[in-house]
């Protein structure tokens, strides 16, 4: 975990702020060097999973602006149910395309 | 430049759970029985707390850990009523306990000396329904001075819950308030809720939930 990580959980949360948190954490744990080429992560968000999914977008941008990232944009995807995951993640590797 | 996809589908709270199921088998290992205890700020979580430790404490080797945004008033609080250590946990800011807290806590309660741990949560009817701390059930508070619909604004902690404690019930005569309707209400969410009705200040009813908390505590075992 990144010493931002750590700084902000050590400091103030809310709930949409402690799970963006963990979606860091997720990220991250998946990334390792290639944390700042991450672009997109998108997450599924049920309907009846007890979260405002414009409240977590907003952290989540928050979040994924500190380092390791470089300014990831959050990609929230509404569904039904209690479903809260990390859906995938995209990154800018730098290679032209194929 | 070239976005490249990679699949995750990973559960965000997957590490809680994996950290409360850790937290759950040490109990067990120990034969502490946990109990969550959850409600809306000032149902009186600590002031049935505090009449529970002081009948039962020593009776059931009681152990507690205590959840506040700020301040330990609450650990403060029910320290008087036993001699042993009330752990508290300031979460600086996060509206409930997880159970990686959970796990540092236990790490300064005697657990061979415990039979009964509650875990005083904050108080929020809404993010600890998430959050699986390792505990044996979840029980809600549910004061007299609130509205008969809380069941129905927060479901999702009703449908979670084992069991209610109707709490304040001495102030029945001077609140409008319908217990029949509040616990229909209750029961249309979760037809296996257990009901109790107390007033910790008077006493009234407390017997029915410290026969329920003799039940569940097992037994000390005896060794040789």
């Amino acid at each position: 975990m990144g010493a931002s990580l750590r700084a902000a959980r050590a400091g103030g949360r809310v709930h949409e702020m402690s799970l963006a948190m963990e979606i860091a954490r997720i990220a991250e744990e998946k990334l390792g060097d290639a944390a700042p080429q991450l672009v997109t992560v998108a997450v599924d968000v049920g309907d009846c999973a007890g979260v405002e999914p414009s409240s977590l977008e907003f952290c989540l941008e928050a979040v994924f602006a500190t380092p390791p990232f470089a300014g990831a944009r959050p990609h929230i995807l509404r569904c039904s149910g209690d479903v809260l995951r990390v859906a995938y993640l995209e990154i800018d590797d730098g290679r032209p395309d194929d | 430049m070239a976005v490249r996809t990679i699949e995750v589908r990973e559960r965000v709270m997957a590490r809680n759970d994996e950290l409360a199921e850790q937290v759950r088998s040490r109990l067990a290992a120990h034969g502490v029985t946990a109990i969550n205890l959850v409600s809306s700020p000032g149902a009186g979580k600590t002031t049935l707390l505090e009449k529970t430790l002081g009948t039962l404490g020593e009776e059931l080797d009681i152990a507690v850990i205590t959840g506040d945004v700020q301040t330990q008033n609450d650990a403060d609080r029910l320290a008087v009523h036993t001699r042993r250590l009330v752990s508290a946990v300031v979460t600086g800011g996060a509206c409930h306990l997880d159970a990686l807290q959970v796990m540092t806590a236990i790490d300064a309660i005697e657990l061979d000396q415990t039979r009964l741990l509650f875990i005083e949560n904050v108080g929020n009817l809404v993010c600890p329904a998430n959050w699986d701390l390792g505990e044996k059930e979840m029980i809600i508070l549910f004061a007299v001075t609130e509205g008969e619909d809380k069941p129905l604004k927060y479901p999702k902690m009703f449908e979670n819950a084992r069991r209610v404690v109707m709490t304040k019930t001495d102030l029945l005569p001077h609140v409008p308030f319908d217990m029949d309707r509040a616990v229909a209400n209750a029961l249309s969410v979760n037809p296996k809720l257990e009901v109790f009705r107390v007033s910790a200040l008077t006493g009234e009813g407390l017997s029915g939930w410290f026969d329920f908390l003799r039940d569940s505590a097992r037994p000390v075992t005896t060794s040789g």
